[in-house]
């Protein structure tokens, strides 16, 4: 990996926000909603509502406008929130966190389990354990979130009531009553990567398992643990990596619809009643952070692949 | 064709998924014509029923019959799924193919502004452009191909890609064979067979996209039948009956299942060698 | 523990079957073999004749589906069918160990050489990592490679093959097993490495005196290296014996065929050039192929752009009816100047065709075509695996033939005929044909536009010998009657040195010289050229002439 792949890296990161920005710009722009009116109220008089389309430079052609946007969002300003007249940034980045918060749990939690489903199903191909995870995995790419949510809330909420329905609470606030609202949604939201995941670990360890270095390996006599976690494990999980990176796309979707059923004051409930309301500023504001996010954590995937698999010869 | 036809019941995902996938096209079809009840036939004394000899899967909260409903629900959300699928495939399948023929900086290009929408996650994109078109189902639809277009692209791209490396390619061209009968004689048979999976298993996270779209009140409106829509009234009356909840959600489920699982089958029964 | 009148391995009645949905697949039957200390037993045999299968049976690794007659397989005094899996894991890599065929998949890519070789030590001599470390680094050392404690930290892809091949050797050495298993070691190897493994094998083995079993489908080299040979064919070994006096006296018809099927340069298979001073068919001129693009990053930082070399400058002709044979390794840039004169990749310089100048793919009009014919290694990539053979070869007829030649129906089933293929064979799709029959189908298709050039990519280097030396005979008399020219490209040069007129030799993209195939053994050589034939194991010393 050179310095070279990393800088190329960093430049396509740029124009992907770039593109989403035009884009976002302008679905924003054809979307009929006026700034003014919904600032204003529909009583305001006409002077006031022109004085205020001056000022907020509405009636600037479309591509000033961009432009005016897009220096604020460089300088960190992604504008005032139509609706409450706050600033978008500090409100949408605190919502993040939360959002955030939610989405490396779920990580975490898809992790501790989809990996040893894939590997015993793999290791165990064709038997007993191999048929119930594949089962699982079928049936939790299946369920769309907001089954599993309702599902979810409806048995062990409202039935057995072992957990709150919905809500939320910061874990800095009160450690173990935020955590028992997380325990639903964080579940919720990683079925279906659970399900993605543990399929991919398996294919790829059924192939690892079949290449030559690992029957090589076996040949030598070495130990079967050092065999399966040494050889094979390395070079399945590899891909995994990839993979997890691209479903953050899955994850960052599940989070709007899990948010707006666990009412979880987060980025993606932000944007549903932005959208609901068609309050501009805060939705391509939400959009650019959402994809933002998204083209990190797979720079982040792509380099520690590279850093793993010294193979990659990338220019 | 019966030799696919074979190859494809042989495995066992295969044959659970084309006789999930074969139920539920008999339930869009002949849906109409098997309901018992009309979609909104109320039947006051009959609200929450449990399932019941006269109401199989029991009644809502206005007293319809569930059953009726998700016959008829049926039509629109897989039909739905399947035109929203299709479209999206094959615009993703033009841009994709395109662009692995036009190559170089072409190619880049788009790829690079492909992988650029594909950071919007599909859920939200599917969002704003329902919020920009106005929720029904018709936008919907238009919504779910658009998120599709800019993954099924990729797909396309990377099997055109590999397809056109190959020596029988390499053969036509050295043969002198214009570029009509590469493509659809050499290529295409070739590059079908994969995106035609893809789009089976596709069609499964379709039906789910649209679901959560009315879900979020952004697709079919009420009084429709939609399956999104069913679960999504249903959580209100959830403490006075939890069947309204669950044949919604299991409709939607194994249609999903059934998709998934023809995918996989598909995959097998259309390589070639085996 | 093993005494000194007991044989290493022995093998008696050992057959086995793998069970599949159709039923039982007889793979190996009633094999007896033994082999003594110091002894190699090379053992022949073609694709599908089970050698694999027998050094999986011997090492016990085998697949679910294989299931044994009551033979007895005996390292020693070890049963080894009596062992468990725990036990066999003791013995493998201590007591008996095994080289494979491709270095480049035998060896875990993710993980350095060094912990690849230490793991043994540390597994079966219970060395500490520091102890295996320091022993791996004289190991390598042995086997003769250069900086061997550099060696031990570097990845399997910084290497190359023969180093690669080395450390296997190395790592199967690493505790004095009594018996190794060496599954064609250097097959996928360079000429030039593999006669250079091959000495170190030589070296190992008489140093050590481990018993080997050395499967190759090579017989040429067997007959060096193996003191005893046994055939084996359809899973049963069809003739064994001290290696001269099988080659002299060969028994067996299967074991005479494969012996005729030996490529031998004394034995001459083409016709001399009437006239050797015809005007050229094909002139080419200077042509060089580069590959790489400059990236739109290099541009913008105005960096310099480094492309990679397919060939440089290369200037040769080809004379009417003949056949030029081109070798080389591989990275050679002989496939490149076959895509090249194909309009398969780009070029600079030029190609003059019957006086008709060539620059680019502009120039390569549909009468070059048809005369220009190629056909490529692997028939499995070559031909669509969607189309029937019918629609396969209807297509040349369709380009290039004229309506008066009779439906093509008709034409594709006589040119079945010619390349000795059942007319039945129209309606089946290439999944359903052999290897062998698969080349032969793109052998008929390029020959059904009547080309006068026709360019042969390494066509038998995938087919077993007994094939390969049919489809040369195919081509030889298709050349007879023909008169096409041909350029032969393939790294076997006891071929090339059996069909061609002249053999051109390639080098990281250039052309080192061109000779007269009978000249090619002179003195006056070329260095790179006397290395390259000094490499190659000559089959008439080794099968004796």
């Amino acid at each position: 990996m050179s310095a070279n792949y990393i800088l190329k890296r960093i430049a396509l990161i740029f124009y992907t926000l770039f593109i989403v920005s035009v884009l976002v710009f302008g679905i924003t722009q054809i979307l009929p909603a006026d700034a003014a009116v919904m600032m204003l109220g529909e009583n305001a008089t006409q002077e006031a509502l022109e004085a205020l389309r001056q000022r907020m430079g509405l009636n600037d052609p479309v591509w000033m406008q961009y432009l005016h946007w897009a220096g604020g969002v460089l300088q960190g300003d992604f504008g005032t929130s139509l609706r409450t007249g706050q600033p978008v940034g500090p409100a949408l980045f605190s919502a993040l966190g939360t959002s955030l918060t939610l989405a490396g749990f779920a990580l975490v939690f898809m992790l501790i389990l989809a990996m040893p489903m894939g590997v015993i199903a793999a290791i165990r191909r064709g038997k007993p354990a191999d048929l119930i995870v594949s089962f699982i995995s079928y049936i939790g790419v299946s369920l769309p979130e907001f089954v599993t949510a309702t599902l979810a809330v409806m048995l062990v909420a409202d039935m057995w009531g072992l957990l709150p329905p919905a809500g939320y609470i910061p874990l800095s606030q009160d450690f173990w009553g935020g955590l028992e609202r997380l325990i639903l949604p964080v579940v919720v939201v990683s079925v279906m990567m659970i399900a993605h995941v543990s399929r991919m670990v398996r294919s790829e360890l059924v192939d690892v398992m079949h290449t030559d270095y690992i029957r090589a390996a076996r040949l030598k006599g070495l130990h079967p643990r050092r065999v399966l976690f040494r050889h094979g494990l390395r070079n399945a999980l590899l891909p995994t990596i990839t993979i997890v990176a691209l479903d953050v796309g899955y994850l960052l979707g599940g989070v709007i619809v899990v948010e707006e059923i666990f009412s979880i004051p987060g980025i993606g409930r932000s944007l549903m009643s932005a959208i609901q309301n068609r309050d501009l500023p805060v939705i391509q504001a939400g959009v650019m952070i959402m994809a933002a996010t998204y083209s990190i954590v797979n720079f982040a995937a792509d380099l520690m692949y590279a850093w793993l698999d010294k193979r990659i010869q990338y220019d | 064709m019966t030799d696919f036809l074979r190859r494809l019941l042989r495995t066992p995902q295969g044959f659970l998924g084309s006789l999930i996938v074969g139920l539920i096209l008999i339930a869009v079809v002949l849906g109409q014509w098997l309901t018992p009840y009309g979609p909104a036939d109320m039947q006051a004394l009959a609200r929450y029923g449990a399932p019941s000899v006269e109401h199989w899967l029991g009644t809502d909260q206005y007293g319809r019959d569930i059953l009726s409903r998700l016959l008829n629900g049926a039509r629109s959300t897989v039909v739905m799924a399947l035109l929203a699928t299709f479209i999206g495939t094959l615009g993703g399948a033009v841009l994709g193919t395109g662009s692995a023929y036009l190559g170089g900086r072409a190619d880049e290009f788009i790829m690079r502004t492909v992988d650029a929408v594909m950071a919007i996650p599909s859920l939200l994109l599917a969002l704003l452009v329902v919020s920009l078109l106005g929720s029904s189902s018709a936008n919907a639809l238009l919504a779910i191909a658009i998120a599709f277009m800019p993954s099924m692209a990729r797909i396309s791209r990377s099997v055109a890609l590999a397809v056109r490396k190959q020596d029988y390619v390499s053969a036509a061209i050295a043969r002198g064979e214009g570029s009509t009968y590469i493509i659809l004689r050499e290529m295409l048979p070739n590059v079908i067979a994969p995106i035609v999976v893809e789009m089976t298993i596709r069609v499964s996270f379709a039906v789910m996209l649209f679901a959560t779209l009315s879900f979020l009140g952004l697709g079919a409106q009420p009084p429709a039948t939609d399956w999104g829509l069913m679960v999504s009234e249903a959580r209100q009356y959830l403490h006075r009956s939890y069947w309204i909840l669950l044949w919604p959600s299991a409709a939607i489920a194994l249609t999903a299942i059934g998709f998934n699982l023809l995918g996989d089958g598909l995959r097998d029964a259309l390589n070639p060698r085996t | 523990m093993t005494n000194s009148s007991q044989p290493v391995l022995q093998i008696r009645d050992y057959s086995l079957a793998y069970h599949v949905p159709a039923g039982p697949v007889p793979v190996l039957k009633g094999i007896n073999l033994q082999i003594e200390r110091g002894e190699i037993l090379g053992l022949v045999g073609e694709s599908g004749s089970g050698k694999s299968t027998l050094a999986g049976a011997v090492m016990r690794y085998l697949s679910g589906n294989a299931h044994e007659n009551d033979g007895g397989i005996f390292l020693g005094d070890t049963d080894l069918r009596a062992q468990s899996q725990r036990a066999m894991s003791d013995i493998r890599g201590r007591r008996m160990s095994m080289v494979f065929q491709d270095p480049a998949t035998s060896l875990n890519p993710t993980l350095c050489l060094g912990e690849q070789l230490a793991e043994v030590l540390i597994r079966h001599r219970g060395l500490s990592r520091a102890q295996a470390w320091r022993e791996g680094e004289e190991r390598l050392a042995h086997v003769g490679l250069k900086t061997p404690a550099e060696m031990m930290h570097r990845m399997p892809h910084e290497v190359s093959g023969g180093e690669k091949q080395r450390v296997v050797i190395a790592t199967a050495f690493a505790c004095n097993p009594e018996l190794i298993i060496f599954d064609e070691p250097t097959t996928a190897l360079d000429v030039i490495t593999s006669r250079q493994i091959l000495d170190l094998f030589a070296e190992l083995q008489s140093e050590t005196g481990v018993a080997s079993l050395y499967i190759s489908h090579d017989l040429a080299l067997v007959s060096q290296t193996a003191g005893r040979v046994a055939v084996l064919e359809k899973g049963s070994i069809v003739e064994e014996g001290e290696t001269g006096e099988l080659f002299r006296n060969p028994v067996h018809s299967y074991t005479r065929a494969l012996i005729d099927a030996v490529p031998r340069p004394e034995r001459r298979l083409v016709q001399p050039l009437a006239a050797a001073s015809a005007t050229p068919l094909v002139t080419i001129r200077d042509v060089s192929v580069s590959y790489g693009r400059k990236s739109l990053l290099d541009s913008i930082l105005r960096r310099d752009f480094q492309a990679v070399v397919g060939n440089r400058a290369i200037t040769l002709d080809i004379r009417p009816g003949e056949v030029l044979g081109i070798v080389g390794e591989s990275g050679s840039g002989k496939s490149t100047l076959a895509k090249a004169m194909t309009g398969l990749n780009r070029f600079d310089g030029l190609i003059e065709f019957d006086g008709r100048p060539v620059r680019g793919l502009a120039d390569m009009n549909r009468d070059y075509r048809r005369d220009v014919q190629i056909i490529f290694q692997h028939p499995d990539a070559s031909l669509n695996p969607r189309q029937k053979i019918s629609e396969i070869l209807a297509r040349p007829i369709r380009l290039y033939g004229d309506r008066t030649d009779g439906p093509a129906r008709d034409r594709i089933a006589a040119m079945l005929e010619r390349v000795r293929l059942p007319a039945s064979y129209i309606d089946r799709y290439p999944h359903q044909l052999s290897g062998g029959e698969k080349q032969r189908i793109a052998i008929a298709r390029a020959f059904l536009s009547n080309p006068r050039l026709v360019i042969c990519d390494e066509i038998t280097s995938a087919l077993d010998v007994s094939v390969q030396a049919s489809v040369i005979e195919l081509l030889m008399e298709l050349h007879r009657d023909t008169g096409a020219a041909y350029v032969f490209i393939t790294h076997d040069i006891n071929l090339i040195r059996q069909i061609a007129h002249r053999i051109a030799v390639m080098y990281r993209g250039d052309l080192i010289e061109i000779v007269e195939a009978d000249r090619i053994g002179d003195s006056d050589r070329a260095p790179y050229t006397q290395q390259l034939l000094a490499a190659v194991t000559s089959p008439a010393a080794a099968l004796g002439g």
